[in-house]
Parts: C-alpha cells; structure tokens; sequence
C-alpha cells in the first residue's frame, strides 16, 4: 500500500460497487459459456465472461489505496470479501438465457453509463480504467442489442420471458445510479471524479437504451417527454427498498 | 449415432426457432502487406451480432483487419 493513502469514503464506496457488480456479472455470466443457444453466442458469452472478470480485476486493487480499506483490508480482495455491493438480482444463478441479455443489455450498460461520465475524472487510477472499459464495452452492447432485438422478435414465450427477465431488473438497476440526493454520486460530482448528477445519470442511460426497447414494442414504466425529447422514468423509483450503502435491493424486499 | 442425430436434430431446431439461419464468411489478416484470407464462417441473422461472434470466436491472433461477407451475396463465376 505505497504512497499517502486516499481518503474519500464516497469514492470508496462507489468502487466498491462498480467491483462487485462487475465480478458478479463475469460469475452469472461464466455459467452461460456452454449453455448459450448457439455455439457461437457461447464463445462471445466466454469472452464476456472474461472481460467483466477482468473489469472487476483492475477495479478491486484500486481499494487497497484508501484509507477506509484500513478497518478491514480484507474487504478489498474479491477472495476475502464478505461484503456484497452488486445488485441483488446477481445474487442467484440466472433462471434462464434471457437473464443473461437482460444483465447485459440493462446493468452492463448501467455501470458503462457511470463509465461515460468518468472518463474525464479527476481519479486519474478511475479516468484510465473508465476509457479502457468502455471501448470494450461497445461489443456487449453491440452482443445486448442483437440479442434482445432477436428475443423480441421471436415472439411468444421467447418474447414474454425476455420482457419478465428486464421487467425484474428494470427498477433495481434504474435506482443503481442513487436518488438525486445521493451522497455519495453529489460527492463525486463535486469533485470531479465523474461529471453528472444521479439524476443526469439515468437520463442519459435511458436514452441510450430507450430506442431499442422502444421499436421493439417493450413496454416499460417511462415516459417520453415531448419537449425536451426526453425518456424519464414513468414511476416513483422504489427508494423505500433501497440499501444506499450497498446499492442494492434491501435482502427480503 | 441415433443420439448424435437427435442432438442435431434439436441444435438444428433451436437454431430455426432463433433464425440463425445466415452465414457469414470471416476474413483477416495480421499484416497489411497480407492479403485478407478466409479464416472461417460464423452463424447469425443480425450483422451486429455476427460481427461479435466474429470477433470473439477468431480472437486467435491480433488481426490488423476483419471484415465479414454474407454467404448470400457471394456470386459464383466458375463452377465446375
């Protein structure tokens, strides 16, 4: 642990979850590389799989420089942790191959918006590995789109379990951004480290989603707002169930 | 043997009910001064998503090009 340790406990927090979600992606995922529907959506779910480990694998020794990894420096080895900062719909083995599409049409591109926005940060160790992950990024949601674009257009049981599959995943990785009074993004906004509001956030996520989702008839709770041309959330977000600390679905809501 | 077709059977069936059905050819090279040359075929109805296979799938060298062609607008000249 060399050099004066950095003391930010906002920034902690918020890698810490960035890790987690992404190790417990590259897991759920790594199930997937022989069962995927086709031979060559299995190779492309091993590669995936390899790159969201490897994401969570330069995210997790960035810990190990904060002063808030002293308490417990177990914490920051993905080995050791007992803490678990990703979302709580990774905390099982996906039901079927629709999770898989909906973990990385939604969530991946989720964590890749926060990416976006730190890519300019002023966390030099942040700003580096945000530009990297997001180039790699442009084949998942490139993987993402197809999928659920094929899925959609299946129709019957393909189309409706694929739309169970987001509809499960919609609010939690909408509240993974925090309510606009997030302490913890405010903090980082503030200081640079990434360069939007919670708020901002999401907007700009379901923007880039939203056209998919949209031609391809998938009713979600948003609205498209007229004049600013806009997609907003169409529904109170569910903040009473949230865990702020952990970023996740309260354990039993 | 009788299982062998069975599993194809069903591979085949899946692959019917997700329409890939379109087969891409997958052309690279490690140099410029290389031509492109055919390093295999890749399955998929949506180009996107062939490009990813494609990617994925002949990740064996750090190719300077890559470039996919359907196999349906492949037109024969010669055949013998």
């Amino acid at each position: 642990m060399p050099g004066t340790p950095v003391d930010n406990a906002a920034l902690f927090a918020v890698l810490s979850s960035l890790a987690d979600n992404k190790q417990f992606i590259g897991r759920r995922y790594a199930y997937w590389c022989n069962g995927a529907p086709a031979l060559e959506a299995a190779v492309a779910a091993a590669a995936m799989t390899q790159d969201e480990l490897g994401h969570a694998r330069t995210l997790y020794p960035l810990l190990e420089d904060f002063s808030q990894a002293r308490a417990d420096p177990s914490q920051v080895e993905p080995v050791t942790r007992t803490l678990h900062y990703h979302l709580a719909f990774l905390d099982h083995d996906f039901r079927g191959w629709s999770d898989f599409v909906a973990t990385n049409f939604l969530l991946d591109n989720a964590l890749t918006t926060f990416f976006e926005a730190a890519q300019d940060s002023s966390y030099e160790p942040l700003r580096q590995r945000a530009r990297k992950i997001v180039q790699e990024e442009r084949i998942h949601a490139m993987h993402a789109e197809g999928w659920v674009r094929r899925l959609a257009k299946a129709g019957g049981a393909v189309r409706s379990t694929l739309v169970a599959s987001l509809n499960r995943l919609w609010d939690e990785t909408l509240c993974w951004f925090g309510p606009d009074d997030d302490a913890n993004m405010q903090r980082l906004y503030r200081e640079g480290i990434i360069d939007a509001m919670p708020s901002e956030l999401r907007s700009r996520y379901l923007q880039k989603i939203m056209p998919t989702l949209s031609s391809l008839e998938i009713d979600v709770p948003v609205t498209f707002d007229l004049v600013t041309k806009h997609w907003e959330p169409g529904q109170p977000l569910p903040w009473n169930e949230w865990d702020a600390i952990a970023r996740r679905v309260k354990q039993g809501s | 043997m009788k299982a062998m077709t069975s599993t194809m059977h069903t591979t085949s069936k899946r692959r019917e009910a997700l329409n890939e059905t379109r087969v891409w050819h997958v052309y690279a090279r490690r140099k410029y001064e290389e031509p492109l040359h055919e390093i295999g075929n890749v399955m998929a109805d949506d180009v996107e998503l062939a490009k990813v296979y494609a990617r994925s799938i002949y990740d064996e060298f750090s190719w300077v090009e890559m470039v996919i062609v359907p196999r349906d607008c492949i037109i024969t000249v010669i055949e013998s």
